[in-house]
């Protein structure tokens, strides 16, 4: 799809751009019943990994393995979601860190998978966006309905307040469980995309930081409601391409127009400004997270806000 | 063998105590996990790095400097990502110090590089051998170094005015408030306190290992939180003693059943506990009690 449209270079940031947008709706689901995680980079890489198995070891297409890859994450969700009911807090996010840690070792130590040397010569798998344009839309379908159905209103609940939800007959564990698992498979899908698109992997692709990204799209966006996830993943993975754009509009001024005092000095330094090798901007991600916890703890966008601009649905309107 | 195993893993678990002290004492008196706290690390061997390159100064002059470079650090934390962020949203300042993270550990890649920088010899290499044990100076040097601050830290939390006023901080926020804690001062000075030591830690992390990289700091910051958990959050003592085990945990695991389970081994460690003793080794209440 988009063959003759796209130039390579788009076509891979928007690639990108999705998988990220996935991997937000991922970490969103268990966050809707109050659980924070960080380990969703872990069950990417289960994802990836299982995915990628398939698809070399086994020869199987790669729709299969895509799928394959999700299921198996999404049992591994619930496996690490059993413990995940005990705790929560800062207990929780050390539980999910510390499983994320351990898959990077298995996947580090384990032969089969490449080991040290990494996993390499994944299939290229050249139909990722139509997977994310298709996967994408019915992401929000799916979490447009759930907000509206008894199970979303369930992990709303659980997410103010757990014992209250249980005293009202919520069944907390069931619904917890699906959630984590469910976040899981979503990254799980996430995972093979990311495997398939950049053919190689090792143990340290889906490290802690990448969970920690995927933590902060959705904090940016807004967790409070399910356009957030996108808002927050698209937000910052387009940031640096689109002030990579702004500089290289830059360059197309002219020298002459910029050869006297003032004017150089801005252009040199706006030069400079807007040229985003990743530790920069990591570092101007790092100071988006600590303004918008002072300025908007909520995120960008919050279920308010959205309330009070959307037009009033068929048959019924808003209290 | 194992007597010099032993030593090995108490060095080790030596900075390890180091850094998870700072954050079991921030937890303590804020609640908070203090996720930037490697990178303080990170940045306090930097900080010594550069004091011997370029200032050409001796060891102590790097550690005190490094030192007070990260007390500055983290009072400046203070101010940027903890005061300023809502406190009615638990995960505000946690996510607000993930980014402090994020913009230190760059910061350190933009500067100095991504590549790990050697660390210069600044102490005498010589080898002492006692019986089974063979220990050289610079061993000797970080573990008396690291145990000393210990002891130093422990008196003052047990012995000044404002140690127990942080001791009466951790206990409950509005009661010592009410009794005349300056809160705020004391959530000061445990954030400088805790960055200083760690500022130290990284320095002696550096001599240890000869070299200094910008990545250092988040291995440091995992295991710092499992010996905070192992400890129980908030408990000092605790911090001492489980960095020490897990160094030693390590060490032997790493020298009879492999390296790669070395890792593999602290993090179940963290999980288990996690799971059926949440409350850590010595801990005696739990996050939610708070």
């Amino acid at each position: 799809m988009f063959d003759g449209l796209l130039d390579g270079y788009t076509r891979s940031i928007l690639i990108f751009a999705g998988i990220n947008v996935v991997a937000a709706y991922s970490f969103y689901v268990p966050f809707k019943t109050g659980q924070v995680s960080l380990g969703q980079a872990g069950f990417m890489a289960v994802g990836a990994y299982t995915a990628a198995i398939m698809t070399q070891k086994f020869g199987l297409p790669f729709w299969a393995g895509f799928l394959v890859g999700g299921f198996i994450a999404g049992i591994v969700g619930v496996v690490v979601g059993f413990p995940a009911l005990r705790i929560k807090g800062i207990y929780l996010l050390l539980l999910t860190l510390g499983f994320s840690e351990i898959v990077q070792v298995i996947a580090l130590s384990w032969d089969y998978v490449g080991g040290a040397q990494g996993f390499r010569q994944i299939a290229f798998n050249r139909y990722t966006l139509d997977y994310l344009v298709v996967l994408i839309p019915l992401l929000i379908w799916f979490f447009a309905r759930l907000e509206r159905s008894s199970l979303g209103r369930a992990m709303d609940s659980i997410h103010q307040d757990e014992t209250a939800a249980e005293v009202m007959g919520i069944d907390v564990v069931r619904t917890k469980l699906f959630a984590f698992g469910l976040g899981a498979m979503i990254a799980g899908f996430a995972g093979a995309l990311y495997a398939h698109h950049a053919t190689f992997m090792d143990s340290s692709t889906f490290n802690i930081m990448m969970g920690v990204e995927i933590l902060m799209f959705v904090v940016v966006g807004g967790g409070s409601t399910y356009w957030g996830p996108l808002l927050g993943a698209l937000f910052l993975t387009l940031l640096p391409e689109f002030l990579r754009t702004l500089r290289e509009w830059l360059e197309l001024v002219p020298v002459s127009w910029m050869n006297f005092f003032p004017a150089n000095r801005v252009y040199d330094f706006l030069h400079e400004f807007l040229d985003f090798e990743n530790a920069k901007r990591l570092i101007v991600y790092g100071i988006i997270l600590i303004v918008m916890m002072i300025l908007r703890p909520d995120g960008m966008l919050t279920r308010d806000q959205l309330r009070r601009f959307s037009l009033p649905r068929l048959g019924r309107r808003h209290g | 063998m194992i007597y010099q195993q032993v030593i090995n893993g108490l060095m080790l678990g030596a900075s390890y105590s180091l850094v998870a002290i700072g954050y079991t004492l921030i937890f303590g008196v804020l609640g908070l996990l203090y996720f930037a706290h490697g990178e303080v690390f990170m940045v306090g061997a930097f900080v010594g790095l550069y004091l011997v390159l370029y200032a050409h100064a001796n060891i102590y002059v790097a550690l005190l400097g490094a030192m007070v470079a990260c007390a500055a650090l983290g009072v400046a934390a203070v101010y940027v990502a903890v005061r300023p962020v809502a406190k009615d949203r638990p995960l505000a300042p946690l996510i607000s110090t993930i980014g402090l993270t994020i913009i230190l550990q760059n910061l350190a890649v933009y500067i100095f590089g991504g590549q790990q920088v050697a660390f210069p010899e600044t102490i005498k290499q010589t080898l002492y051998t006692i019986g089974p044990i063979t220990i050289s100076s610079v061993q000797l040097f970080i573990l008396g170094v690291a145990v000393g601050l210990m002891v130093l830290l422990w008196l003052f939390i047990e012995r000044t005015k404002i140690g127990r006023a942080i001791r009466a901080t951790a206990e409950n926020h509005e009661t010592a408030a009410l009794l005349g804690v300056d809160v705020n001062k004391v959530i000061l000075v445990t954030f400088m306190i805790g960055s200083g030591i760690a500022g130290i830690a990284g320095v002696l992390d550096g001599i240890k290992n000869s070299g200094v990289s910008p990545f250092m700091g988040l291995s440091a910051a995992v295991k710092g939180l499992i010996v905070m958990l192992l400890g129980g959050l908030g408990n000092v003592f605790g911090a001492m003693i489980a960095g020490l085990m897990l160094g030693m945990i390590e060490i032997l695991s790493a020298a009879y059943i492999g390296t790669t389970e070395r890792d593999l081994f602290s993090f179940m460690i963290l999980i288990l506990i996690l799971i059926y003793r949440p409350t850590g080794l010595f801990g005696t209440r739990t996050a939610d009690e708070r």
